[in-house]
């Protein structure tokens, strides 16, 4: 049978994966990177996301990442395992790997390139879900993947109790609408970055939120303004500080790039990035160091200003 | 219906299964608000058969505001009828080629034995739907007989959202009673099965939308009765309740209704039912096969069980006899082995219920005949007591298990008198060969079916359902169940307009 109700609630953050200069796996880095953001107080870890460049990782890299992951969370977040790929095999043997390792969730994703039917995906999901029996975050990326979950795939897959999570990156906001309104059994996470407000504002309880890899503080004060203060005044002033931010990764074409370079900032390890990818030139870096900075001021001045109120 | 299969195959195909357990809203399985679950059992054997969504207030409120979002667009009240029939047939495919999983399923959830499945709820339910979706695009509206200055149309409209709270003895054949007609006629319904089976309705509501029926048409709750039947039955923008279960909870029905906004009630409740045989009745062997047949079908659970045998003393030894070597070759025992014609009991605590009756039976000094005992807190043997008198509660109250009562009686007038004297009014059983003591006697006893020479309930095309406490508003099969989801309307055009003989300018 099906697992009790995860709650997701919180800071989610789809961890980088720091590669060396011949594109090795620094796992060092990589157990660093992890240990700040336990430390930082995020709830959960997502291994295998987009982020983490997992389409150019091999299975036992992904595996092993799982297994580094876990052994420093511990019991202090819980570790999401992406099972992504193009193809549903090697996505059911991730799964099976995912549960052998201790993942608390899977990240369930629709195979690119394919273009399934609702109906495939369905049954695609539900092969996933047989190979893992863990609570599942569904991701919901159609610019990366070609199509969208529809309410087809929604209905069909409800059948398993452990889709009981979508992080929706679609950007649709109509999309929000419809979760929020047709399916309020599957909690909706935030994977869009640019509309955190918008989907707090909806009942989301949780973010997947990239720039946490270099700016927890900041994500989980925004967290927390809308979700345990519901004070969407504040909200809505650190959201509009943390834009500029967001225009440049969701906006600026330079996603992963852009986030590992702000791990950089922050001083961490955090590497190069696999091809077809490259890093950001000199002006991108020079536009995020200001983006981050500016950021860090506002955001520490709404927060100070917050406190001495109190 | 395919040939029955062996018992260890019947295993096979139950270890097979893999039962939807959450509800069923808008289309698709959706886990409860609250998160919560219960457990169902498989009542033979006490195996966890799935973890069920415990729904409450929240989820029913939740369903009824999709079956209503679903009715007032018209997706499907709008449909032409020819198209609901469509879907409707195509959805009886399809619990057909799914015919062996659902028996099985049937089987293990409620404890009835699987050649009953096979052979009589899943054929019976595919033929209920097919018989209401063969109906739909048949039925002609009226015009009213008022003279050449105005045409009265009186037109049927569906009711709305239909409520359907359904028994645990049936699971599958009283979802078929509901569900064929209120969806041929264009309703929207939210299902609440009994919480001991809940698994088949699911399925059939997955089948559903396989075969093409809207989102929000058919939704199943599951879930207990004071956290989904009575939000259900005070829900404000529920149109009707259509409830088959025990009068107890009917009542409640009728005040729910009373209580929020006054819904069309419909139900079909509890029995105690005579079977009357008169010392003229011929082919005894027949008269006790029908006797035990229905006393005991069904485990008993059945609420038009002839569970009062009401029989003339100078036929009585005799018939006894019969029924005691008829009723020997009733098999009780793992109901999904085909050799069994009795499986088990619903759950423990019915069990204790039907078992308090033997003890009370035998205490009283009622003498068994046959049966009186049970096994594994699970199976109870059919049993009869002789001597009962009318007036015991063994004669009285609805004991929903294979207990028979026979009462023994001297006249044809006092055996109508014993047969009226109930509170229940639902079927009734005459045998006799006078053909004008058996029309005499069937226009006597007051029930909603009374049946001559034999036991049953008619079928699909005559109308089911009982008098007195047996039932209230309506009836089941036959084109009245369809009347009872439908509204009546007026439609009154004048036609004196001066414009229409062109007396105008």
């Amino acid at each position: 049978m099906g697992n009790t109700t995860m709650h997701f609630e919180g800071i989610y953050t789809p961890v980088i994966t720091p590669f060396g200069e011949d594109h090795s796996i620094d796992y060092d880095a990589f157990a660093a990177q992890v240990q700040y953001l336990v430390d930082s107080g995020v709830q959960g870890l997502m291994v295998g996301g987009t982020t983490g460049e997992y389409y150019v990782e091999s299975h036992e890299e992904r595996v092993k990442l799982l297994e580094i992951s876990k052994q420093i969370a511990a019991d202090k977040a819980i570790v999401i395992f992406g099972t992504g790929s193009v193809n549903p095999d090697h996505s059911i043997k991730l799964a099976e790997d995912g549960a052998k390792h201790g993942a608390d969730v899977i990240l369930l994703a629709t195979p690119p390139y394919s273009l399934p039917t609702q109906r495939e995906l369905a049954l695609h999901a539900l092969t996933i879900d047989r190979a893992a029996n863990l609570p599942i975050m569904l991701y919901n990326y159609p610019d990366r993947m070609g199509v969208n979950m529809e309410e087809e795939f929604f209905d069909r897959v409800g059948r398993s109790a452990n889709f009981m999570a979508i992080k929706e990156s679609s950007g649709d906001i109509n999309r929000l609408h419809m979760l929020a309104r047709d399916y309020p059994h599957i909690q909706t996470a935030c994977g869009m970055d640019d509309q955190a407000l918008e989907f707090f504002a909806w009942g989301a309880k949780s973010w997947v939120c990239a720039g946490s890899n270099f700016l927890p503080k900041e994500h989980l004060a925004l967290y927390q303004a809308c979700v345990l203060e519901n004070d969407f005044n504040k909200a809505r002033r650190i959201m509009s500080a943390m834009m500029p931010l967001m225009r440049v990764l969701e906006q600026g074409g330079k996603f992963i790039q852009s986030v590992k370079y702000g791990v950089t900032i922050d001083g961490r390890y955090s590497g190069e990035v696999r091809r077809p990818l490259r890093g950001l030139n000199k002006d991108d870096k020079r536009a995020m160091n200001q983006v981050v900075k500016t950021l860090k001021t506002t955001i520490a001045s709404i927060l100070a200003e917050d406190s001495a109120e109190q | 219906m395919t040939d029955l299969l062996t018992l260890e195959e019947y295993q096979a195909v139950a270890a097979d299964l893999n039962p939807a357990s959450m509800s069923f809203v808008d289309g698709g399985f959706r886990p409860s608000v609250s998160g919560n679950t219960f457990e169902s059992t498989n009542p033979a054997t006490g195996e966890l058969l799935a973890n069920v969504a415990a729904c409450n207030a929240e989820d029913v409120d939740f369903a009824v505001h999709k079956a209503r979002e679903a009715f007032e667009d018209g997706r499907w009240s709008k449909l032409h009828p020819g198209e609901r029939k469509e879907i409707l047939i195509k959805l009886c495919k399809l619990v057909k080629r799914n015919s062996r999983e659902l028996a099985v399923l049937e089987s293990l959830d409620s404890g009835k034995p699987i050649a009953d499945c096979e052979s009589i709820d899943i054929p019976e339910f595919i033929h209920t739907l097919t018989w209401h979706a063969e109906l739909i695009d048949k039925i002609y509206d009226q015009t009213a007989p008022v003279g050449n200055d105005a045409i009265a149309m009186v037109v049927r409209e569906p009711i709305g959202v239909v409520g359907a709270v359904l028994p645990w003895n049936f699971p599958l054949l009283m979802l078929a009673w509901k569900i064929a007609p209120a969806l041929a006629a264009g309703c929207s319904m939210v299902v609440k099965p009994a919480e001991q089976t809940s698994l088949t309705a699911l399925r059939i509501a997955e089948l559903a939308m396989e075969a093409g029926l809207p989102k929000g048409v058919l939704n199943v709750i599951t879930g207990g009765g004071a956290e989904v039947g009575e939000p259900l039955g005070m829900h404000m923008d529920v149109d009707m309740v259509t409830f088959t279960g025990s009068t107890v909870t009917g009542r409640r029905f009728l005040r729910y209704a009373a209580d929020s906004n006054l819904k069309k009630v419909v139900l079909e409740l509890g029995g105690k039912n005579p079977c009357i045989v008169l010392n003229d009745a011929e082919n005894l062997d027949k008269v006790a096969e029908q006797v035990v047949a229905a006393a005991f079908w069904n485990m008993g659970e059945n609420c038009s069980a002839g569970s009062r045998l009401i029989v003339e003393a100078g036929v009585k030894d005799a018939l006894l006899e019969r029924i005691k070597a008829h009723a020997r070759d009733w098999n009780t025992g793992n109901p999904l082995d085909p050799q069994n014609q009795l499986g088990a009991m619903i759950d423990a605590g019915h069990f204790a219920k039907v078992d308090g009756y033997l003890q009370q039976g035998k205490a009283d000094g009622h003498d068994v005949v046959l049966g009186g005992g049970t096994e594994n807190g699970t199976f109870i043997q059919p049993t009869i007591f002789d001597g009962v008198s009318n007036s015991d509660a063994l004669a009285r109250e609805e004991i929903f298990g294979p207990v028979l009562s026979v009462i023994t009686v001297n006249s044809y007038d006092e055996a109508i008198a014993v047969a009226n004297d109930t509170e229940y009014g639902l079927a009734a059983s005459v045998f006799t060969a006078n053909a004008k003591k058996a029309i005499r006697a069937a226009q006597a006893v007051r029930a909603g079916t009374v049946t001559v020479n034999c036991f049953g309930e008619g079928d699909i095309t005559t109308p089911f359902g009982g008098y007195k406490q047996s039932g209230f508003g309506g009836r089941d099969n036959s084109i009245h169940a369809h009347d009872q989801y439908t509204e009546l309307k007026t439609i009154w055009i004048d036609l004196s307009d001066d414009a229409v003989d062109g007396s105008v300018d």
